[in-house]
């Protein structure tokens, strides 16, 4: 029994694959994060916030990154980072809500996909800290997960006043070897102690990684401890909120762009080799009109862009087919169309993770066409 | 705001208007109810806590047969007869006949909920959340609450069995009345009507996609998402012996019921309907045996009565298949007796539930009489659900079930209606195992007073017990061992450890 306990609780210091999601809450602005400079429909139709070339910002002969996410073009330029480009959901309602929701849930099912991915993987998450999502509520992608742990930050564990004590008196009841819910308390006691030494000493990234502030910022830092810290961690989410904006977008996205790039370009560097193990997939629910509004900002939309950065992952390229930008082309009230479903994208970063034979279970009714992400 | 803008506009009453407001029990409802709230029933004590050194049959069927044991529950159960034995056994019968036993308290407690009561096309007037909300608490306030105990955890154990999410569409405002009028209508009743009342379940038509299952043209498939569940979950099992060809066979009997969504024009929200014109009215092949085909040139009314006629053949041939009452009987002794049912027990019990014509008071008590139930005690690992009312119940908590607690189950995994796909949460224990951070935490919480609009008075239900001993036998269901009184004393915050301790996660 203990042998074979050993294998499907995720242990303590036992090494697992983590899967780390962004999700750009509002609906960020693919077509300028990730510009399509080349395209001279793309200056005529915002001419005002229309990114120019830069050579420095290259991504290859068509596409520039935003000077903002500057940060991020180390890790493209080294491989560890994709990027995929017309990425998007079905959903045409151009509704904030249903289009979070659909992307959540990975379609009109019950049951968030994560929460699908965690219990029917092999062998299914069932540590204590198994998954983790960092802010105030569930996200709809966890939701059906075995056991999910919600929180603002690693301060939020706590047995209250003679929480020593109190632990003591957990390890000893819990000290009966040939018994399976004993077994389980010691893992969690395990994972516990090792929170705790997380909490005791400040924490110095690795390789000079400076994530920056914010709530955000602190997240991926987090997730990193934990990481490094073999809890068993599996699946963690993490919100960038406030891409929403209808007028002068620079001031409300500018900040944003910044936060994401140094964030994600920290964490890669923190975490070095370790990344092998861990994938970061970064996502939004639509993108912006194609066209800039009188206001200097843009509308909901529909294609967008999405990140993967992580072990295995074919980086150094944009994928996805572009579509142009040609009037006939354009879908509705002028938006890009998605040409690479998300969950495309989602499919083989979540067979690297052990999903195996039950990829279809977790996106169903949706016949999948992975994209080719690794290599 | 619980109504939405439509419901708000319509509602003339101020009785709605105060509803929405927000307030518990609108003051102009309050004075039209029939009785003032009555008092909790919960004894003051002395208590008699267990005195076993192994758990004795009166705090076996505490455990198995209601959420948890509350103060005095032992006490009251040992003098129903003259051996331990004897009153485990008079307990199980009172629990057996629901309808029989006072619940004033539990069912004033969710009068609060005004969407339970609402008929199935009213319920589209809510928002989503709300149902939600108010579904959630009612289950957990009834759990800790009412008197009748075994038919709450057949609610919650047939909730399972016919799993609905409600957040797949429609499922959202129809769950409620699946609950009341699937789910406790029947929970102690006939598996038969069970079955039935959800098959014609309008949210069990939306969430199993039966209502797009229609043959409305030569080439149209079956939709067959219903018809499959319908067979390896709901009746035969995953290995019950149908082939694909019978689950095609079941979906084709079954094209042309559907339900009114809020996308079709008129009134009836919610309604159920077998429209004729969708239906394949070919012969069908089951399980061996023949549905036969319609008769040409049957009068409209004809042909809605041969649909429902169709229905009813078509249950009653699955339910007379070995391999239903067989798999019922295995969900039954899992849930009862052990992960592993012994196949001992599971014969008996399948045995009965033939004999008595799928009758589940009958089908119960014969399990509740097996050797094997009486042999299995303190081995099953509580389900999230069950620990946190169960903890709730042996403080004596008086709570009115808020927010925090659905929060604290959803961080388990374990919140009532989010399970994601029709299988149902798991009963079997290792899906659990990873839950344990979240029992400590709320065991220290609810001790300490820091669970929102919820009273504990510890010091109070120890000297009704006569001390320290006392109460942790009451946690414990039998006396503890010299470890665990030395744990108690030496971690300053006794009771909550024994909340957190391996012998009460256990039942």
């Amino acid at each position: 029994m203990r042998a074979k306990l050993q294998t499907h609780i995720s242990g303590n210091g036992d090494e697992r694959r983590t899967l780390v999601v962004v999700f750009l809450r509002g609906g960020a602005d693919g077509l300028n994060m990730v510009a399509p400079v080349q395209d001279d429909g793309y200056h005529k139709a915002r001419p005002r916030i229309a990114l120019k070339q830069n050579a420095a910002l290259k991504l290859d002969d068509f596409f520039t990154l935003h000077p903002l996410l500057k940060e991020l073009k180390p890790g493209y330029d080294s491989g560890q980072l994709a990027i995929v480009h017309a990425a998007g959901s079905e959903d045409s309602t151009r509704s904030h809500f249903e289009a979070q929701d659909l992307m959540e849930h990975g379609g009109i099912v019950a049951g968030g996909w994560l929460g699908r991915f965690l219990r029917y993987k092999t062998p299914a998450a069932s540590g204590a800290l198994s998954a983790i999502a960092l802010g105030q509520q569930l996200p709809e992608s966890l939701r059906g997960a075995p056991s999910i742990t919600v929180l603002r930050s690693l301060a939020d564990f706590s047995f209250g006043r003679d929480a020593r004590k109190f632990q003591l008196g957990l390890e000893k009841l819990y000290a009966d070897e040939g018994d399976t819910l004993c077994a389980a308390g010691r893992d969690t006691l395990g994972a516990l102690r090792r929170i705790e030494e997380i909490r005791k000493s400040a924490y110095t990234p690795a390789h000079g990684a400076e994530y920056g502030d914010g709530e955000y910022s602190r997240g991926l830092k987090q997730i990193a401890q934990l990481i490094k810290a073999r809890v068993g961690l599996e699946a963690a989410t993490l919100d960038l909120d406030g891409w929403d904006s209808h007028f002068q977008q620079s001031l409300l996205m500018d900040p944003r762009m910044t936060q994401l790039a140094r964030g994600l370009a920290a964490f890669t560097r923190d975490l070095g080799v370790m990344l092998e193990t861990i994938t970061v997939v970064v996502m939004t629910e639509f993108g912006r009109r194609f066209f800039e509004n009188s206001a200097l900002g843009t509308d909901h939309g529909r294609g967008s862009v999405m990140f993967v950065a992580g072990g295995g992952v074919k980086g150094g390229r944009v994928h996805g087919r572009w579509p142009g930008l040609s009037d006939d082309v354009l879908e509705g009230p002028g938006d890009l169309p998605v040409t690479t479903n998300y969950r495309d994208v989602l499919a083989p970063v979540l067979e690297r993770h052990g999903a195996g034979a039950a990829l279809a279970r977790i996106f169903p009714n949706h016949e999948l066409k992975p994209l080719a992400l690794h290599g | 705001m619980k109504l939405d803008r439509r419901h708000f506009l319509r509602a003339g009453s101020g009785a709605v208007l105060v509803a929405a407001a927000g307030c518990d029990v609108p003051k102009a409802l309050q004075s039209a109810m029939p009785f003032q709230p009555p008092s909790r029933p919960l004894a003051k004590g002395p208590f008699q806590p267990p005195l076993s050194d192994a758990v004795d049959p009166v705090s076996h069927v505490l455990n198995r047969v209601t959420f948890g044991a509350r103060p005095g529950d032992h006490e009251r159960v040992h003098k129903l007869g003259a051996t331990p034995d004897e009153s485990a056994r008079a307990f199980i019968e009172e629990q057996l006949h629901p309808q029989r036993i006072e619940d004033d308290f539990a069912a004033w407690g969710v009068r609060k909920f005004e969407t339970l009561g609402e008929p199935v096309g009213e319920l589209f007037e809510y928002r989503e959340h709300i149902l939600l909300d108010e579904l959630q608490r009612a289950t957990l306030l009834r759990a800790i609450y009412t008197e009748r105990q075994l038919w709450e955890v057949m609610v919650q154990f047939w909730s399972d069995h016919f799993n609905i999410d409600p957040s797949k569409g429609d499922c959202a405002w129809l769950k409620t009345a699946d609950d009341r009028d699937v789910i406790r209508a029947h929970a102690l009743g006939n598996f038969a009507e069970l079955l039935r009342a959800s098959a014609l379940s309008p949210a069990m038509l939306c969430y199993l996609d039966g209502r797009e299952n229609r043959k409305s043209r030569p080439e149209d498939r079956p939709n067959e998402n219903y018809a499959r569940e319908l067979l390896e979950l709901h009746t035969l099992g995953v290995h019950g012996g149908y082939s694909q060809k019978d689950v095609m066979e079941v979906a084709r009997a079954l094209t042309g019921w559907t339900v009114r969504g809020p996308g079709s024009k008129g009134f009836g929200l919610g309604r159920v309907e077998f429209h004729p014109h969708h239906h394949d009215k070919g012969a069908k092949e089951i399980l061996g045996k023949t549905i036969p085909a319609w008769a040409p040139s049957l009068k409209k009314e004809e042909q809605v009565r041969r649909g429902e006629w169709e229905l009813e053949r078509l249950l009653e041939i699955i339910l007379e298949h070995p391999a239903t009452a067989r798999y019922i009987a295995t969900k039954l002794c899992r849930r009862f007796i052990a992960d592993e049912p012994p196949v001992s027990a599971v014969d008996t019990v399948a045995a009965a539930f033939t004999s008595s014509g799928s009758d589940i008071r009958e089908t119960l008590r014969a399990l509740f009489a097996t050797q094997e139930f009486w042999a299995a005690r303190g081995t099953k690992l509580k389900r999230p659900f069950h620990f946190i009312v169960s903890a709730l119940r042996a403080t004596g908590a008086e709570t009115d079930a808020p927010r925090h607690l659905v929060q604290v189950l959803l961080r388990m995994g374990h919140a009532p209606f989010t399970y994601p796909t029709p299988d149902g949460f798991p009963e079997e224990s290792t899906p659990w195992l990873g839950t344990m951070l979240w029992r400590w935490s709320f065991a220290t919480e609810l001790c300490q007073g820091r669970v929102a609009k919820t009273k504990v008075q510890l010091d109070a239900l120890r000297a009704a017990f006569g001390g320290d001993e006392g109460m942790m036998a009451h946690l414990l269901g039998r006396k503890p061992t010299p470890s665990e009184i030395e744990c108690y004393h030496d971690s300053g915050e006794g009771v909550a450890l024994m909340l957190a301790s391996p012998g009460f996660q256990r039942c």
